[in-house]
């Protein structure tokens, strides 16, 4: 017995053309029924939806400071091997930082986010370089910079204070957009 | 009459949507990128890029929604 009334995507000639119906068939036939124009609108409306996107995220962007960063002490700094370092986080909870000390006086310390996708670097004492094992990036210890690989930005810098023999973060300072390899 | 002169019409109006849905895939394309630069400004603490970004990502909407209307007319 054959349906007289309906279309192939199953709407019935005696029924309103319900929108939803109409996109979304669920007879075969009917979902043969897509045509170039319908397929552009779809186009276009994911077109409006990435610009949305895009205005929504530089709103965040907008909206996000930099973290300022209290002072926190990190650690004493005859806890340090010279060429050691300290794992802490700075200037939040869930903002890994490592702290290097370069020589007797010398410490630097970075965030641990590598600025290509956010793994975590580690120290190579033999080379003094910071390296992402996630991509092979790696930032010069001294400077932060990215020395090779694929991250384009250096690691924000923390600043650091030696006071009575114990190491002190003061401040977090993001790289400027400029500020490149 | 049947209209010969019909199928040429048709075989344009068949070119013409395939070329403006190529033109939209296109920036379609564009626009993921330009959604990736946005997304690492934002990761940089860079709102005028982010802003940047945002703006040239809008007229490449605006121009899909363009051919969208030229090709309905």
């Amino acid at each position: 017995m054959s349906d007289h009334g309906a279309r192939p995507d199953g709407v019935r000639h005696d029924e309103p053309a319900v929108t939803w119906r109409r996109d979304f068939p669920y007879t075969a036939e009917g979902e043969d029924t897509v045509t170039r124009r319908e397929f552009t609108r779809y186009l276009a409306l994911a077109s409006g939806a990435f610009a949305i996107s895009n205005v929504g995220v530089a709103a965040w962007a907008l909206a996000r400071d930099v973290p300022e960063g209290e002072p926190q002490r990190i650690v004493a700094l005859g806890d340090v091997p010279v060429g050691g370092t300290h794992l802490f986080r700075y200037p939040h909870d869930d903002e890994p930082a490592i702290l290097i000390r370069t020589g007797e006086d010398a410490v630097v310390a970075w965030s641990q986010k590598c600025t290509h996708l956010g793994c975590v670097v580690f120290y190579e004492a033999e080379e003094e370089l910071l390296e992402c094992p996630c991509h092979e990036g790696f930032f010069d210890v001294h400077t932060g910079r990215v020395v090779s690989g694929p991250p384009e930005r250096p690691l924000p810098l923390i600043e650091l204070e030696i006071r009575d023999g114990d190491v002190w973060a003061v401040g977090y300072e993001v790289p400027g957009p400029l500020e490149s390899r | 009459m049947n209209g010969d002169g019909a199928r040429p019409v048709r075989r344009r109006e068949r070119t013409v949507s395939s070329a403006v849905a190529v033109y939209i895939i296109v920036l379609l394309g564009l626009q993921i990128f330009l959604l990736t630069v946005a997304l690492d400004a934002l990761l940089s603490y860079n709102p005028g890029m982010a802003w940047v970004s945002a703006l040239f990502s809008v007229l490449l909407a605006t121009g899909s929604a363009f051919f969208y209307r030229y090709l309905r007319r």
